[in-house]
């Protein structure tokens, strides 16, 4: 055992202490079932159903440790990857968890299909259809896209990135994460703080709703032309059933004071050209998760990143090699959850067709 | 049954025939022209109205404004055609077939076709379209302001002018060049016609997607602020006190105005005794942007927050309500409406955008703006009157009174309202009915309507432009 997970069950019983947002977890015996044939995004998904991938999760993280990973679960369906932005590890990570359970997979890239001649999504959904998938794992560029995707589709969509809308993969492997590193997997009251380009992150999007459901005290930290709109978000989000309160500032030092987790988004350069920010140099002189500010943040605290980093800009590359960092933890999870998604939405999926 | 209004039409059912003999009695009449609502019958013989006979109280007993009313034909400042360039859209024939269905006499057409009306031909083409229609229906077009509507440089407005346009806009776009902006002003001016603006600073609205708020953050959509509305206008404002000192007649008419600080602007300028006007289009003062997150509530029904517990009927992203401008929240759509009661808004205008389907079946982001408006704008209208927020009679005179006054500065001859002995220029609606608003019943090509699958209050029962019979049930 770690200096830091001794110091993390010590803070156990504190944090029970602390004021937390009413979460009411069901044991985990209840039985719940995954009722949604798409996954567009997580407001609609309840936390007993988020606590379901979450279990189901762990099961694949077990499939994923045997010699040969890989289990019938989806032998036969047909899943098309489809992204039409760039993308290596989600696309990959879809990829691997699909074929870990059987399925049979196809990958699209939009710019070598026939989008490039300007065929409309809704098309190429249906001729994707038409070619037998069952499910669909879509990117794209638009947000909403996902949405008119599902409206054509007769079986399964999973977002995988909706233009700055959702990514509800990321966020459930994020949780998955963070679940594997506090005690008795409780986020309430535990401060997370996501710190960057919250404005362009569907990242944090799809992280608000489910780390509220979880009982986090959610900051996101951003400077001013980056964090634009999420004010009013915050002042509704405690009257929001089944969500909870979250906070937003452009003070990065309160923002990290006393944090259990940061997670660091990336910046893209294309924000400088908007206008947004004066430079990156002073972007990251700002808000750089560097050594220093990590130290604002409790000891055990944990760090977070979606990827793909730029280190030095976002994130010190220190602080992302750092013992304390999950971020290839986060990657290798992200198998196991796409994994037990792909099994949830393949029911759900097979039950509608049953009348069920 | 005595308490009915009841309709004799006599003569041919065809859309372009002159109306022989027409006797609408015990109906509720609404003249904004003469200020006047209450019991009455209207004699049309010949196509003209030859009689408007207003009941006392005694023999008007039992007729209500909530059943058949006799109005005005409306007057639209502000509708898309599409013809020439855009016919899988729309065509002047459709179109004017879809203003009769909504009650619209006359309709004034926005010239942001292919090519632009930007030189008289093409101005005559529009016109001799209309002919060929065989829709009673009055058609009146808008000149662009630009060639090309690019912005660069004045069109031809005086030969425009001389061809009909009744005034020039570079509508669909701004005008970008506060410099054009001023020469417009002066030579329209000189021309005795209005500019008309459509207010959008073009650098702050850049990829925008739906109003800067609350629902635009959730669903991430970029924000399209309503600063972007408000500049624009607050400079048309200063360059027309400017040009007023050279060309007294310039005359400066803000179309789809969608926002509390525009339109308090406009107020302002207005008590202030500048040549200003403006309109708010139906959309803007009933729909608010929660609709793109699935809400379908009424501007003014809608108290809370989509996410808190207010049904989301509707998926989210549908593109019929991508509109420029977008959609705004309550506040905004409120200030739409309370210009409308005080004045501030000249008129309502439908901004009828029709749009292909494969326009809009698209990604939310790639999808065109606009919304086909013109079939339903009377029954949004009274939707708000149903719901004790907007007078019958002041509803009935944005759409007919009100535009027609901005006309008349032109030179137009109508009234906008119920003048006996003019040709007759009428709508019956049966306020006790509704209608479903599907594909099928709508007459533009332009299916393109968030209202889709609604029930709107008022159908439309008869039209009747110019004397001959434009759309009847």
């Amino acid at each position: 055992m770690t200096a830091a997970s001794v110091d993390r069950v010590a803070t156990a019983s504190a944090a029970t202490a602390l004021p937390v947002p009413s979460v009411d977890a069901p044991p985990a015996t209840q039985p719940i079932t995954w009722p949604h044939r798409h996954l567009l995004d997580l407001d609609a998904v309840s936390w007993p159903e988020i606590e379901l991938v979450m279990r189901t999760s762990q099961a694949m993280k077990e499939v994923l440790a045997r010699p040969i990973a890989r289990v019938p679960a989806l032998r036969g369906t047909a899943v098309t990857i489809l992204f039409y932005e760039a993308s290596t590890r989600t696309q990959v990570s879809f990829e691997v968890a699909a074929k870990n359970l059987s399925a049979d997979v196809v990958n699209i890239a939009a710019a070598s299909s026939s989008v490039s001649k300007g065929e409309s999504l809704i098309d190429t959904i249906r001729t994707i259809e038409a070619l037998g998938a069952r499910m669909i794992v879509i990117r794209h560029p638009s947000s909403g896209a996902a949405h008119l995707a599902a409206e054509h589709f007769s079986g399964s969509i999973l977002n995988g990135g909706d233009g700055w809308h959702a990514h509800p993969s990321q966020a459930l492997l994020d949780l998955f994460t963070l679940r594997q590193h506090l005690p008795g997997s409780d986020l309430r009251g535990r401060k997370v703080v996501i710190l960057g380009d919250v404005l362009h992150s569907r990242v944090a999007r799809s992280n608000i709703w489910s780390l509220t459901a979880a009982g986090a005290d959610l900051w996101l930290c951003a400077p001013a032309t980056l964090l634009g709109g999420f004010e009013r978000w915050a002042a509704v989000s405690p009257g929001v059933p089944g969500h909870g309160r979250f906070r937003v500032t452009s003070d990065v030092t309160a923002a990290l004071r006393d944090a259990d987790v940061v997670m660091a988004l990336r910046l893209q350069r294309e924000r400088m050209a908007a206008g947004l920010l004066p430079s990156l140099r002073e972007y990251a002189a700002r808000y750089c998760l560097t050594l220093e500010r990590l130290a604002l943040a409790r000891p055990d605290a944990l760090v977070m990143h979606p990827g793909p980093m730029n280190e030095g800009i976002e994130i010190a590359p220190e602080v992302a090699d750092h013992p304390r960092s999950v971020i290839t933890q986060q990657v290798t999870n992200g198998v196991a959850v796409r994994m037990a998604l792909l099994y949830l939405l393949a029911g759900a999926g097979a039950a509608e067709e049953t009348g069920g | 049954m005595a308490d009915r209004a009841s309709a004799t039409l006599d003569g041919s059912l065809e859309i372009g025939r002159r109306v022989a003999d027409l006797e609408i009695s015990r109906a509720w009449l609404v003249d904004p022209v003469a200020g006047r609502e209450g019991p009455g019958e209207i004699v049309v013989h010949e196509g003209r109205l030859e009689a408007v006979t207003w009941l006392d109280d005694a023999e008007g007993a039992g007729v209500e404004p909530g059943g058949v009313i006799v109005v005005p034909g409306f007057i639209d400042l502000h509708a898309h055609l599409r013809e020439p360039g855009f016919e899988e859209a729309e065509s002047v024939a459709t179109g004017l077939a879809a203003a009769a269905h909504g009650g619209f006499t006359t309709v004034c057409a926005m010239p942001n076709t292919q090519p632009a009306i930007d030189e008289a031909s093409v101005l005559g083409r529009v016109l001799a379209a209309a002919e060929q229609s065989g829709s009673p229906v009055e058609l009146l077009v808008y000149g662009a302001l630009t060639v090309d509507r690019r912005g660069e440089s004045l069109a031809a407005l005086g030969e425009l002018s001389d061809a009909g346009a009744i005034g020039f806009s570079d509508d669909g776009a701004p005008i970008r060049s506060a410099a054009i902006l001023r020469s417009g002003l002066l030579y329209a001016g000189m021309l005795g016609r209005p500019v008309v603006d459509h207010a959008e600073d073009p650098g702050l609205t850049d990829g925008a997607e739906a109003n800067e708020g609350l629902v635009a953050t959730v669903l991430g959509l970029r924000g399209w602020p309503v600063a972007a509305e408000s500049g624009p206008v607050g400079r048309g404002l200063a360059i027309l006190a400017d040009v007023l000192r050279d060309e007294p007649r310039a005359q400066l008419h803000f179309t789809h105005l969608s926002t509390a600080g525009a339109l308090d602007l406009v107020r302002r300028a207005k008590a202030a005794g500048l040549p200003v006007t403006c309109d708010v289009t139906p959309h803007h003062l009933a729909l608010t942007d929660t609709w793109i997150a699935g809400a379908r509530g009424w501007a003014w029904e809608d108290d809370a927050d989509p996410w808190l517990g207010v049904a989301q009927v509707a998926g989210p992203y549908e593109t019929s309500l991508r509109v420029n401008p977008p959609l705004r929240d309550r506040v905004d759509a409120a200030a739409c409406l309370a210009a409308l009661l005080d004045g501030t808004a000249d008129a309502v205008a439908t901004d009828h955008a029709p749009h292909a389907r494969i326009d809009k079946a698209v990604e939310f982001g790639l999808a065109a703006n606009g919304i086909s408006g013109i079939e339903t704008a009377i029954g949004v209208l009274l939707a708000a009157v149903d719901a004790g927020r907007l007078p019958l009679r002041r509803a009935i005179a944005a759409l007919t009174s009100g535009p027609a006054a901005l006309l008349q500065a032109g030179g137009w001859p109508g009234t906008g309202g119920l003048v006996e002995g003019q040709s007759a220029n009428l709508v019956v609606i049966d306020r006790s009915e509704s209608w479903l608003v599907e594909p099928e019943a709508l007459r533009s090509r332009g299916k393109n309507s968030p209202l889709l699958g609604r029930e709107l209050p008022g159908r439309v029962l008869l039209t009747v432009a110019n004397g001959r019979l434009a759309f009847e049930a």
